[in-house]
């Protein structure tokens, strides 16, 4: 039995009648007294995922942060730890999982040495935050919206102002119609197929010799990773940015860890309960030194360095912790049974009989279908654009869908929001393709492509920085919905509407603009 | 895709190697300019040894050698982001683009290299003033953010005319950061009086290096073999202990 295990922080309404809550609480207190430069402070922590430290007078720059916390950001530490230690926050890649692993045990050692130091468990072990929970989890547990301590115990370290959540008021909640756990379907870590949209459950290869486009989160990073630091950071109708919405200032915010408690702990049930496999690819079990590029590195309490790789993060028994809930949703069983089901193509019984059996390979060759004629700029509303269709290219899925078998598999298609830049950290892109003009959107959930957080969108349009300015993409699965075009004989068409809705309206210092929608299929 | 252009780099390779005839040519034609004492027979001389078709083909074979590799990554850009039957016709037109801004940087560095070669005949003195340049320039910030630009590429119409042009601009614009970042290091090995290959090899390389390195905020620091250097040594490690294990199977 490992030494540690995280529990749910909803335990006892999620307030501080839960001692692991009250602990802490009291723990971040402690990292939060010490200076910046202190390598076990709550502000070196921080900055270890991200930081901007007095280079502009505007969000996301520290020196611009309301209070509490009263956010230290000076002395500055050496340059040599700022070397090792900052700025190492991984996404957009297929070390995401791994990277945070690593980096909340650290944060735990941390933490857990200040609760020891006032008297408290020596067992302590960070919680979770499942937004997935029943009854009203999804809301944002109470004890981090207390202002103070219980008894007269001074301010609440949990408490954060700069919170907004997704509708502005600071009542902080995941809107679960959008934030899902699709990705614990895929069973792919990184890669797609029937059941995994690209670029798979864990992120893309990040490839050391020639690509720099990285720009695509994994599908458990996307939703609900991303989604989920963008609502519950928020902002505010003035424009002011909640922390968590930027990954710069995100882990100044106590609830950071516990959303990434969360986002560790599908990880780990993906791994366990559902039978799933990391990559065995040297590049990943090795880290980035393997493609020339930092080591994992965190400072332990008390001093000293702990460098750790991918292949040390897979395994919880050898990292001496649990959770106390490591359950996923079943995998779809036979899945391309299902959609040849849907395509009229099997009888449900043929299909019930073909459960279990292995699933069959669909076509590797991708290919542009369509794409929009300019780039988007998103209005307060969003935007809408006809995506034209090359109709050769159309014909070819046209015809796979005609022809899918048990033995010939049918085209799969996706949409592409192709560089995505602005400042809109915040904001949440829905996605819908023909949505009938005036219709609502929130009633056809059936033509829902998928959801985009802009997590990190900020720094990705930044040109000097490592994605050299070309801000993110994202890939959505919409096969199903073409699916019902080819049965409702709609697919003889020349376009697709697409429609990007954003789920608040879009503050215009965001300046979000979509470069290109693209519609690709995947098959033979 | 990647392995067709590092094919078409590696033949360049082996025509620069063989086909000496023209910095050879170059070389006695300075030598007769200098034994002669006058610089405008030089100049017809050097004309006439070399015409600029030669140049061009020189220079070409250069770019394709040297360049091509950096090359893959918009190249593979540009096929994912177009119709199937559109991917050659567009990566065609960004290379025409690209190539056509180092062909007019070229003629300007060819135009200096004769005139400098004139002026110094045998001498190391341009290569090593030159060394000195690109050594400040590499350290620069205006070198780190032409190496960031080379990693942009937008976004471009995928129908029509517009196709076209886009990726005719996008291999401009690319060609224009491009050059940004290697202009001097491209001249070096033309001003050398002998070694050019060699040094090519040299540039092309430190070249290549710089493209694997992530985009990052500007500043003054040495940069070029760091990244390059780690990935072969975290290989080489990986070989070493493959073989340590395969021996210790063996015993």
């Amino acid at each position: 039995m490992p030494t540690y295990t995280r529990t749910n922080a909803w335990n006892n309404g999620g307030t501080f009648n839960n001692p692991i809550l009250l602990w802490y609480a009291k723990g971040v207190g402690v990292m939060q007294s010490r200076q910046l430069n202190d390598t076990s402070s709550w502000w070196f922590f921080a900055a270890i995922h991200g930081q901007r430290i007095g280079q502009s007078a505007s969000f996301p720059d520290w020196t611009t942060l309301p209070s509490p916390p009263q956010v230290r950001t000076a002395p500055p530490p050496s340059q040599s730890d700022k070397d090792l230690y900052w700025d190492q926050c991984q996404h957009q890649t297929w070390y995401f999982a791994p990277w945070h692993r690593g980096y909340l045990l650290a944060l735990e050692q941390q933490v857990r040495a200040a609760i020891i130091s006032l008297g408290g468990p020596a067992d302590w072990a960070l919680p979770y935050w499942n937004y997935f929970g029943p009854n009203n989890q999804f809301q944002m547990p109470p004890a981090f919206a207390e202002q103070d301590l219980p008894n007269n115990g001074g301010p609440n370290p949990l408490y954060v102002k700069a919170r907004y959540g997704p509708d502005f008021s600071g009542n902080i909640f995941v809107p679960l119609q959008f934030v899902n756990q699709d990705c614990m379907t895929n069973d792919l870590f990184t890669g797609d197929d029937a059941v995994t949209p690209p670029p798979g459950f864990g992120g893309p290869q990040t490839n050391p010799l020639f690509s720099h486009f990285g720009g695509t989160s994994g599908n458990l990073e996307n939703n609900p990773h991303n989604l989920v630091h963008g609502f519950v950071g928020g902002r505010t109708q003035q424009g002011a940015r909640g922390l968590m919405s930027n990954p710069l200032t995100a882990g100044l915010d106590p609830i950071f860890y516990l959303h990434h408690s969360n986002i560790d702990r599908m990880w780990a049930a993906w791994n366990i309960t559902s039978m799933q496999s990391n990559p065995t690819d040297n590049a990943w079990l090795q880290g980035p030194p393997s493609n020339g590029e930092r080591k994992f590195a965190m400072p332990l309490p008390g001093g000293g360095s702990w460098v750790y790789t991918p292949s040390q993060m897979s395994d919880l028994g050898q990292l001496d912790y649990t959770y106390d809930d490591l359950q996923a949703p079943a995998p779809s069983v036979a899945p391309l049974m299902e959609r040849l089901v849907r395509l009229g193509v099997l009888e449900d019984e043929a299909a019930r009989a073909a459960e279990g059996v292995a699933p069959m390979i669909t076509g590797k060759q991708i290919e542009l279908l369509g794409a929009s004629p300019k780039a988007l700029k998103l209005e307060a509303n969003g935007a809408r654009t006809m995506v034209k269709l090359d109709s050769k290219v159309r014909r070819k899925v046209s015809a796979s869908l005609l022809d899918a078998a048990e033995t010939k598999n049918p085209d799969r298609v996706f949409l592409e929001l192709e560089n995505v830049r602005g400042q809109g950290d915040a904001d949440v892109l829905n996605v819908y393709v023909n949505l009938p003009p005036g219709a609502r959107p929130d009633n056809h959930p059936e033509l829902l492509a998928g959801s985009a957080g802009l997590f990190g969108v900020s720094k990705a349009s930044e040109p000097d920085d490592e994605h050299g300015g070309e801000g993110l993409n994202f890939v959505m699965d919409i096969t199903k919905i073409i699916d019902e075009m080819h049965l409702r004989n709609a697919l003889e068409t020349d376009s697709l509407d697409i429609s990007v809705v954003p789920y608040q309206p879009i503050d215009e210092s965001a300046d979000i603009t979509v470069g290109r929608v693209n519609i690709y299929r995947k098959g033979d | 895709m990647r392995n067709r252009v590092l094919l078409i780099s590696a033949v360049a390779w082996v025509f620069l190697f063989a086909g000496t005839q023209f910095s050879a040519g170059v070389e006695s034609s300075v030598a007769a300019a200098s034994e002669s004492h006058s610089h405008h027979a030089s100049s017809a001389s050097l004309l006439k040894m070399n015409p600029p078709a030669s140049w061009a083909i020189e220079w070409l074979l250069m770019l394709a050698a040297m360049m091509a590799p950096t090359l893959i990554t918009p190249l593979w850009y540009i096929r994912v982001r177009n119709f199937a039957r559109r991917r050659l016709r567009s990566s065609a037109l960004f290379v025409f683009g690209y190539a056509a801004v180092w062909m007019t940087v070229g003629a300007l560095v060819l135009a200096a290299e004769t005139g400098l070669k004139l002026l110094h005949v045998q001498s190391f003195w341009p290569a090593a003033t030159l060394a000195m340049i690109a050594l400040v320039w590499q350290t620069s910030p205006a070198k780190q953010r032409c190496l960031n630009r080379c990693h942009a590429h937008g976004s471009f119409a995928a129908f029509g005319a517009s196709a076209d042009l886009d990726a005719l601009r996008f291999g401009i614009s690319h060609g224009v950061w491009c050059v940004g970042s290697c202009w001097a290091l491209m001249l070096f090995p033309m001003l050398l009086p002998l070694g050019h290959v060699a040094a090519m090899a040299a540039v092309s390389t430190l070249v290549f290096s710089e493209r694997l390195e992530r985009p990052t905020p500007p500043g003054w620091r040495f940069r070029g073999l760091g990244k390059a250097t780690r990935i072969v040594l975290a290989q080489t490690a990986r070989l070493c202990k493959g073989l340590r294990l395969v021996a210790e199977q063996k015993d």
